[in-house]
């Protein structure tokens, strides 16, 4: 379910980059905690991420025009992990 | 080949699924993707060969094992790509489309088909679709869109010349993440989880009734969300750290509790169970469904109402991988009506189109999977795009509730997203609302502004010599009603200004004068009804304080020191002339007390504007003249009597009064409707059951009769049409609103159920809303408020209660509703139907019941004469009790499967109480509160007692290895029974039946007595030569055979002996009642039985000459069959009778009822029941005595000998509304010459009906007529008539060739 760049509308009006600390944020936001309670390492889903959450915040941090696949994510569902596959992403683009 | 793995637990239940249901097609999950431009053909072969190598559950192939289902990786299995050219078709497009639409509608059996297909239509150049298909247990949802990216992938990376991403994992990871999962301590906890959760769980509602069972098809209707409503959600997500997803499952939720007006709902949440897992980019079948609590009780802050269905979500997605099917088996909630989830709610937050480089790309779902109830499926598109999708299963919607959904939930959602509470939201559309309030009450009408007292009296000026009342054999005519009530108006104006009358008086012309003569003096009659206890009356009068009492002399010392009484042979008889002023249309007319909840009696204040409205409604709307004669039956103290006292008075017609208590006698009813040529009766549902049970009822004719203040039965309905030649209307209203505020016409042609109390009145509004007094859509129960023109003043003397009950009307500035009490629904027509007082709703299992259905069921029977149904609220379960009147005789221990053979099992009364009569109110309506509380203790633990039924409850206890035996209302799977053990419970079935009535039947049947009637029921009727055809001989197959017609019992197997006595020996078939099946419906009349006779002769013997031959009933259904092979030019032999008699003769005697039955019964059998004068006449001793007989009867089961006795009472039935028709040609009659005597029976009463009657005289009693003796007798003679007839027959032929 790569979202391709050609289809992003709102590219835009969300130019700011995605960084390891907005992940955490936005993380953080989605399960109504602190980042700092975000542990690199830690299991989302122990933390109470569910899959439409995470969903959501794929679809978020692909606004900024980047192809991440949800499918990938949910593999392993850490912040080290995702901030892996984001930044590999950034890197191509770059 | 790979080794052979279980099924996971995802993929048991499908499989037990489509096993229960081979032929249903949706089990095929599949897409079409429709691709405009240069498709590289090449590159997508490739690419799909590919990616269909690595998704190995494309290649499953399943094995079923004694040991369960199994699955292997077959390689031959695996799909390979078919290019179908359509480009030389005149419409590829539609071509393409149809082929699909044959290929989605094939089922496969997934333990010999592939389980996919890959094709690709080649519309032109530039135009292909590429079609999917794959059953449900290789893949999901989720599934297919990772195997349609890959292959994007892999094609775009093709033409692209780079480096396609990692291959899909292969099946073997999801095989081994299932494993894992089954073992775990996490399974474990997460069963435990759910089951905590449920363990409190109300019953599933869901916005149809019914058994959500997929069928082979569903509806789709689709709707675009407003774009502006969905940015409005996405910021409330946004605002409350809620993924839109979940805010939009909320609402759509929200939705689904609307409808089922229940304080929480149970809807399924899709999920796809893949985060965090091996198997996330496995295309498998991994999907779950969740079943997700949600209260929506409160309606109130938007905010916290999303907060805590997404808790609720979170959690459950925590806990999702543990298996719905698991669970429903875990909570018994499995089989029958049993669920764990209504609606399904599924959520697809991003686009699924794929993309290939250089095309354009339109994907289509065909199918998801079976639709066993219905499911809201939202879809975003694009990235701004949502698309509501609901699909339905056709057995419960109508497409046009499905588009009515679709529409209302979009606009729900739409005003959901600009609300702050859920309060502010209204369920029904705008043009839901407009529709129901002001399109279906658009009732204006022009109505003169007058008063009753002067529409009586400008009639009584109009035809003072035409007959005004009818009353004991004596006329009084409207001059002399003129007079008489004038006069005692006079005195009573004289007695003083204003105020009220009361009425005490019996059914007279006394009491008519009474009336007409309060109106004229301008003053309001107050009806008293003297059997009602002193206290009561007491009260009234406090309340009412009329100024007078008009009682009988007899009466008055009732009212000693309470009010002054004038009786009528103190009533003037000629008026004095003095001016009488009148009254005015806002005076009131009349004050009825009706009862309050609370016991109190409250005095309804009724205007003559208001009885005005309704009484020249009636006189329009039903076209009454002046040549009706209308019956006055009703208690004065019931307000149905002020529209019988007064509407011939408005219309000049003929008020007929019934002598006191008359109403309470059909017989004495009877007599008076068909001595006084009555036009026009009203009936009390409850009443017109009972009259229409009285036989001297049966056939009577009237223009129109009128029912209300009780429910209409649907199938009280049909019986009056049976019975009755009149049109019949529902009338509905409260005393609170001038009788009756809404009409619905039940004619013949009325097959509504229930029966609506129909459409609004002139001047008069009906609305149906919910607790917050907005609108209901249409089919969804809400409060029955009331408006307009013909609503009471109010309640005298208790303005806290008129403010209570009469409030502002929301929707019409300065007006007034009532609220009645009563729920109610809009059918999608506009019609009103009654659902019941708000107080006592009934819902068993979440479903709503039809108790009139049941006590129908209950009368049907023939066991009981009077039944009602109450549903009560027992430790926490509501229980349904049928009470009955059993008729005398009857042995009620059957009447409880007798209503289950009719009605769905959760309408089965929990317990029968028999009472001598059931209490009734001085309205003569069932007194609810009167019945007795059941004692509960022991029931449900009844001992299996037929055969079938122990041999069934053994069955559960070995496959489910019980402790105790099962007793008959034990249900399979609430003893812990779940679909496998279910399949092992058939084969022992089939071993001890020889029968499988399937996985299907246990599901619809569970408990051991349903299940083995349902085995009673499958054994085929033929096998016990109860087939409508039968033949009783083989003969020669160039002679045309002899139709026997069975007798009044059904069985033709009487005529054996005379069959085979036959020189020379021809086929004889035997003709039998088809109602002796359970389940056949009693035939519409005897005509209908005999054509459908001719029917089945002419399907066995398309060409005549046609022999006929019948004793005693059977002779005169020959003689019907004879009239109507004639009609269609059908050629007939001879026409035999054993002694028949015309119907002419029955018409008049009493019915022999149940005894008569069973005397027949006996009789059949081969005995003589008046040589068993020590054998009681019930059912159950003569069934017992049958059974102990060696006379095969006693050998057929229960149900064939229920149908015997059924089909005897029927045939009574029959005889008695036949009318003769004449059949020219002759009778040949064999005439029981040892019989009748005392009885006028002769052979020439069928003299009208025939050419022409010959008498052979057999010294043979009536009974023994098919015995040794008679038969000797019979048998020459007829054999030679049927000689005789073919050779006529042969020499007709000679002479026309």
């Amino acid at each position: 379910m790569a979202i391709e760049p050609g289809d992003i509308r709102r590219i835009v009006t969300q130019a700011a980059p995605v960084t390891r600390a907005t992940m955490r944020a936005d993380i953080a936001k989605m399960l109504h905690e602190d980042p700092e309670e975000i542990g690199g390492g830690d299991s989302l889903i122990d933390l109470g991420l569910d899959s439409m959450r995470a969903m959501n915040l794929v679809l978020k941090w692909s606004e900024g025009g980047l192809a991440l696949d949800f499918a990938e994510f949910a593999e392993s569902p850490t912040l080290d992990s995702w901030w892996a596959l984001v930044e590999a992403r950034q890197s191509m683009r770059g | 080949m790979d080794a052979a793995h279980p099924l996971t637990e995802a993929q048991s239940g499908l499989w037990y699924a489509q096993r229960l249901d081979p032929s249903n097609p949706l089990f095929n999950t599949g897409q079409s993707i429709d691709m405009t431009g240069p498709l590289d053909r090449e590159a997508f072969a490739v690419a799909l060969a590919q990616a269909v190598g690595e998704a190995d559950a494309l290649a499953l192939r399943l094995i079923d094992t004694p040991g369960g289902p199994m699955q292997v990786i077959d390689p031959a299995h695996r799909p390979v790509l078919e290019v179908i050219d359509l480009s030389r078709k005149t419409d590829p497009l539609a071509a393409a489309q149809a082929a699909i639409a044959r290929d989605m509608a094939t089922p496969i059996d997934p333990a010999r088909d592939p389980l996919a297909a890959e094709r690709l239509f080649v519309l032109g150049q530039e135009r292909h679709i590429w079609q999917q298909r794959i059953h449900h247990l290789a893949i999901d949802g989720y599934g297919m869109i990772l195997l349609t990216q890959r292959v994007a992938e892999l094609y775009n990376a093709r033409r692209r010349g780079t480096a396609p991403g990692p291959a899909l994992p292969g099946i073997s990871v999801a095989f081994a993440e299932d494993a894992t999962y089954r073992a775990s301590d996490k399974r474990a906890t997460d069963g435990a989880y759910w089951r905590a959760l449920f363990a409190d769980a109300p019953d599933v509602a869901s916005l149809a009734p019914g058994i959500p069972a997929s069928a082979a098809t569903f509806h789709r209707r689709a709707v675009e969300i407003d774009a502006a409503a969905f940015a409005r959600l996405r910021e409330t997500a946004e605002r409350t750290a809620i993924p839109w997803p979940d805010v939009v499952t909320a609402l759509a939720a929200a939705y689904v509790g609307r409808h089922t007006g229940t304080p929480e709902v149970i809807v399924g949440v899709p999920f796809m169970a893949r985060l965090g897992s091996a198997a996330a980019r496995v295309p498998a079948m991994l999907m779950n469904v969740l079943p997700l609590r949600v209260d929506v009780a409160g309606d109130g802050d938007l905010d916290t109402y999303l907060g805590a269905v997404a808790k609720s979500l979170t959690r459950a997605r925590r806990h999702g991988r543990y298996r719905s099917e698991q669970l429903r088996r875990d909570l018994r909630r499995v089989g029958g009506q049993r669920r764990l989830h209504g609606p399904l709610i599924n959520l697809l937050p991003f686009d699924e189109t794929p993309r290939f480089d250089g095309l354009t790309n339109r994907l289509e779902v065909l199918s998801t999977g079976p639709v066993e109830d219905i499911t809201f499926t939202f879809r975003l598109h694009g990235t701004d795009g949502l698309r509501l999708e609901v699909d339905a299963n056709p057995d419960l919607y109508a497409v046009e509730t499905v588009e009515a959904h679709t529409a209302r939930l979009a606009h729900f959602i739409a005003a959901a997203s600009a609300a702050g509470s859920l309060a502010d939201v209204a369920t029904a559309t705008p043009e839901e609302a407009h529709r129901h309030l002001l399109t279906l009450n658009a009732t204006d009408h022009a109505v003169p502004d007058t008063t009753l007292a002067a529409l009586i009296e400008a009639q009584m000026r109009a035809t003072p010599q035409a007959p005004a009342l009818r009353f004991a054999g004596q006329t009084m005519d409207y001059a002399t009603l003129d007079a008489r009530s004038r006069a005692l108006a006079e005195r009573l104006v004289a007695a003083g200004e204003g105020g009220i009358v009361a009425v005490a008086l019996p059914r007279s012309f006394d009491l008519v004068v009474a009336l007409v003569a309060v109106l004229r003096a301008g003053l309001a009659y107050l009806p008293l009804d003297l059997a009602q206890p002193d206290a009561r009356l007491a009260r009234i009068l406090a309340s009412a304080q009329p100024r007078l009492v008009l009682a009988l002399a007899g009466d008055s010392p009732r009212f000693a020191g309470k009010a002054e009484v004038a009786a009528p042979d103190s009533w003037p008889d000629a008026p004095a002339g003095t001016p009488l002023a009148g009254p005015a249309p806002e005076d009131a007319a009349y004050v009825i007390y009706t009862s309050g909840s609370t016991g109190e009696p409250k005095g309804v204040v009724i205007e003559h504007r208001a009885i005005v409205n309704r009484l020249v409604w009636m006189r329009a709307q039903y076209g009454f003249t002046p040549t009706d004669r209308i019956l006055q039956k009703t208690p004065a103290t019931f307000d149905v009597s002020v529209w019988e006292f007064f509407l011939p008075l408005i219309s000049g017609a003929c008020l007929v009064i019934a002598p006191p208590d008359a109403h309470r006698d059909p017989l004495a009813l009877a007599r008076i409707i068909a001595e006084e040529a009555i036009t026009t009766a009203h009936f009390v549902p409850s009443m017109l059951a009972a009259f229409l049970a009285e036989p001297a009822a049966q056939g009577l004719a009237l223009a129109r009769v009128f029912c209300s203040g009780e429910e209409l039965p649907a199938d009280l309905r049909d019986r009056f049409h049976r019975t009755l030649r009149a049109e019949l209307h529902n009338l509905y209203g409260p005393t609170e609103a001038a009788v009756d505020v809404s009409y619905w016409p039940a004619g013949a042609d009325d097959t509504s159920r229930p029966v609506p109390i129909g459409f609004p009145v002139w001047n008069t509004r009906l609305y149906v809303l919910d607790a917050r007094g907005r609108p209901q859509p249409p089919d969804v129960p809400g409060h029955l408020f009331l408006g307009g023109v013909q609503l009471a003043r109010g309640y005298l003397g208790r303005d806290d209660l008129t403010t209570e009950r009469f409030l502002p009307d929301p929707f019409r500035p300065g007006e007034r509703i009532y609220a009645t009490g009563d729920l109610a629904l809009w059918r999608p027509d506009g019609a009103v139907v009654f659902l019941g007082r708000s107080d006592h709703q009934v819902k068993i299992r979440g479903l709503r019941i039809e108790l009139g259905e049941i006590e129908a069921a209950a009368m049907d029977s023939g066991l009981v004469r009077q039944c009602a149904v109450l549903a009560r609220e027992d430790r926490g379960a509501t229980r349904l009790i049928a009470y009955v009147v059993a008729e005398p005789g009857a042995d009620l221990s059957t009447l409880k499967a007798g209503i289950a053979a009719r009605v769905p099992d959760h309408m089965v009364p929990a317990a029968i109480l028999a009472l001598d009569e059931l209490p009734v109110n001085a309205n003569g309506k069932l007194d609810r509160n009167a019945l007795p509380a059941p004692d509960f203790a022991g029931s449900g633990n009844r001992a299996p007692v037929t055969p079938a039924e122990r041999k069934v409850a053994e069955l559960f206890a070995a496959q489910l290895q019980l402790d105790a035996p099962a007793m008959a209302e034990d249900d399979f799977f609430a003893l812990g029974g779940d679909s496998l053990s279910a399949v092992a419970l058939l084969l022992r079935v089939r071993e001890a039946f020889g029968r499988d009535p399937g996985l299907g039947a246990l599901f619809a049947r569970p408990t051991v007595e349903g299940f083995a009637r349902l085995l009673e029921a499958e054994a085929p009727a033929e096998d016990l030569g109860l087939a409508p055809l039968i033949a009783l001989v083989e003969g020669a197959p160039d002679l045309p055979p002899l139709f026997v017609i069975h007798p009044a019992g059904g069985i033709s197997w009487c005529y054996g002996r005379l069959a085979r006595a036959l020189a020379p020996r021809r086929t004889v078939y035997g003709v039998q009642a088809p109602a002796l099946a359970p389940g056949v419906p009693p035939p519409e009349s005897l005509e209908a039985l005999a054509a459908d006779y001719v029917a089945r002769l002419r399907a066995v013997r398309p060409e005549g000459p046609y022999h006929l031959l019948g004793w005693s009933v059977g002779g005169i259904l020959a003689q019907a069959m004879a009239v109507r092979l004639a009609d269609t030019g059908q050629k007939v032999g001879i026409v035999a009778m054993l002694d028949s008699y015309p119907c002419d003769v029955w018409r008049g005697e009493p019915d022999p009822g149940e005894a008569g039955a069973l005397k027949a019964l006996l009789a059949i059998a081969g005995h003589d029941p008046d040589r068993l004068p020590a054998l009681a006449l019930n059912r159950a001793s003569v069934l017992a005595f049958l059974r102990a007989s060696d006379s095969p009867l006693g050998q057929l089961p229960d149900a064939a000998l229920d149908g015997v006795v059924r089909v005897v009472a029927g045939n009574n039935r029959l005889v008695r509304g036949h009318f003769h028709r004449r059949y020219e040609g002759p009778v040949l009659h064999f005439r029981a010459a040892l019989d009748h005597a005392g009885r006028d029976l002769s052979p020439a009463m069928w003299a009208p009906y025939a050419a022409a009657v010959e008498v052979i005289e057999v010294p043979s009693l009536h009974a023994h007529l098919t015995g040794p003796e008679a038969v000797q007798a019979i048998a020459p003679v007829l054999g030679k008539a049927l000689v005789a007839a073919e050779k006529r027959e042969a020499a007709t032929c000679a002479t026309a060739g």
